[in-house]
């Protein structure tokens, strides 16, 4: 199970910014290791973010972002001790999915 | 005779007057330092935690002042690699267990402060003395703190209910990632298997005096601009000027010149921290923006309006903090930046 993400949610006039840091590898399969094999590619391939159950962020990532990820975005509608869920998944099928309560 | 008298009446007088003949002894050269002087100079503090002021500060206080004055060039999390190395990033519950961090080891691996940090001081004393970069030695001994335990929370090293205090330092310093992984088994250099670290210094019949006999050719003088208008303006500068071709020529330049008020302001609100006369710095140089802006009738009031918020993007990424200055003030820098240069 990969670490997990640090998520700062803060809401202001009606707005909320949300600041996610994921720890992910973000192998891109291109690497060579120190033997001249090539390392894997294990990358995140997608990410969402929910807020009361409802997508807020939807993305489509690849091999081009580097190893852990920051991300930035914002959503109205948010409302200050509710909860925005953020999920990853990468091409291996590994998942991990944290939260964080808005302030 | 008369100086044979004056001696023995120094060193009857003690400390003080010792300093006083000191000065006598070379006439003309500095002065003694005041009480007040050291005290604002003397900040260090030890390992031991000696010359650490009582404080305290909780992560999330931490969090709130990053947020307004690191986070822009330290990512919020202190995890960004743009403009200076990582602080957070690379340490395990394992290091922290072990005191050792095993991503050091590992060739090729981006190193965080955090990683390498082996004494809780340093990372409290380099805040206190060098941050934040463009107004130094402007955060309170509890932001200090506070700022301290928001990175060492980032770093798991503590919880996010911690508050950090000149008492809990020595625990803190038990939990540090890489608090085992000093080692002078090294050198910095080459050194045939002789560490040049283990060196010891010599206080007696040390050999001939050291003779000075190579300098700076002519030619190489100035090639990297007036130094001391590049540096960060705490305290004096040390050094000759380059810029002014002989030493002997520097001397001359060096004779007080008329003060200009605007400059004045301009290093007393740390501009010239990242921004040279004629070169660039962190920021572009002054008279780069003077250039740009020359025969711009709006650009006073748009420059005005840039510093107070502060911007990112005109010249590069690396962005500018907001300034507090008053508005007159920041007229009479855009103008002086704008007219003089």
């Amino acid at each position: 199970m990969a670490d997990p993400m640090r998520i700062r949610a803060t809401v202001r006039d009606g707005v909320v910014n949300v600041k996610v840091l994921m720890s992910h590898e973000m192998e891109t399969g291109q690497r060579k290791d120190a033997a001249g094999k090539l390392v894997p590619a294990h990358y995140i391939r997608s990410v969402s973010a929910t807020y009361q159950g409802k997508t807020v962020l939807s993305a489509q990532w690849g091999p081009a972002i580097a190893k852990n990820p920051y991300l930035e975005f914002s959503f109205k509608g948010g409302q200050k001790g509710d909860k925005v869920v953020v999920t990853w998944e990468d091409n291996k099928g590994e998942k991990r999915s944290d939260e964080a309560t808005i302030s | 005779m008369s100086r044979w008298v004056k001696w023995m009446a120094v060193a009857a007088a003690g400390l003080v007057c010792t300093q006083a003949a000191a000065q006598s002894r070379y006439p003309g050269v500095g002065r003694t330092a005041t009480p007040a002087e050291i005290a604002a100079w003397d900040i260090d503090v030890r390992a031991d935690f000696k010359g650490l002021p009582p404080g305290s500060g909780s992560v999330s206080r931490g969090e709130a002042v990053w947020e307004a004055k690191c986070a822009s060039c330290h990512g919020s999390f202190g995890e960004s690699n743009m403009f200076f190395p990582p602080i957070i990033g690379g340490t395990r519950a394992e290091d922290i267990v072990r005191g050792r961090v095993e991503a050091l080891a590992r060739p090729g691996e981006q190193r965080s402060t955090l990683m390498k940090l082996s004494q809780i001081s340093t990372l409290w004393d380099y805040i206190n003395r060098a941050m934040p970069f463009n107004a130094p030695k402007t955060l309170t001994a509890d932001e200090v703190y506070a700022l301290t335990a928001y990175i060492l929370n980032q770093g798991d090293v503590v919880p996010a209910n911690f508050v950090l205090t000149e008492r809990n330092m020595a625990e803190v310093q038990q939990r540090l990632p890489n608090r085992n992984g000093l080692t002078r088994d090294h050198g910095l250099w080459e050194t045939r298997g002789r560490p040049d670290v283990k060196a010891f210094a010599c206080m007696a019949n040390c050999g001939p005096e050291p003779r000075i006999v190579s300098q700076l050719p002519d030619h190489a003088r100035g090639s990297h601009g007036d130094l001391a208008a590049q540096n960060r303006l705490i305290g004096p500068v040390r050094g000759v000027s380059l810029t002014q071709g002989a030493p002997a020529a520097a001397a001359v330049a060096a004779a007080p010149a008329a003060r200009d008020p605007a400059r004045d302001l301009a290093e007393k609100s740390g501009c010239l921290a990242c921004h040279g006369a004629k070169q660039r710095v962190v920021g572009p140089a002054l008279a780069e923006i003077a250039a740009k802006y020359r025969n711009d009738g709006g650009a006073e009031a748009r420059l005005v309006a840039k510093v107070k918020s502060g911007g990112q993007g005109v010249w590069g990424n690396v962005p500018m903090p907001p300034s507090q200055l008053q508005e007159q003030d920041l007229r009479t820098l855009v103008r002086w930046i704008l007219n003089t240069h």
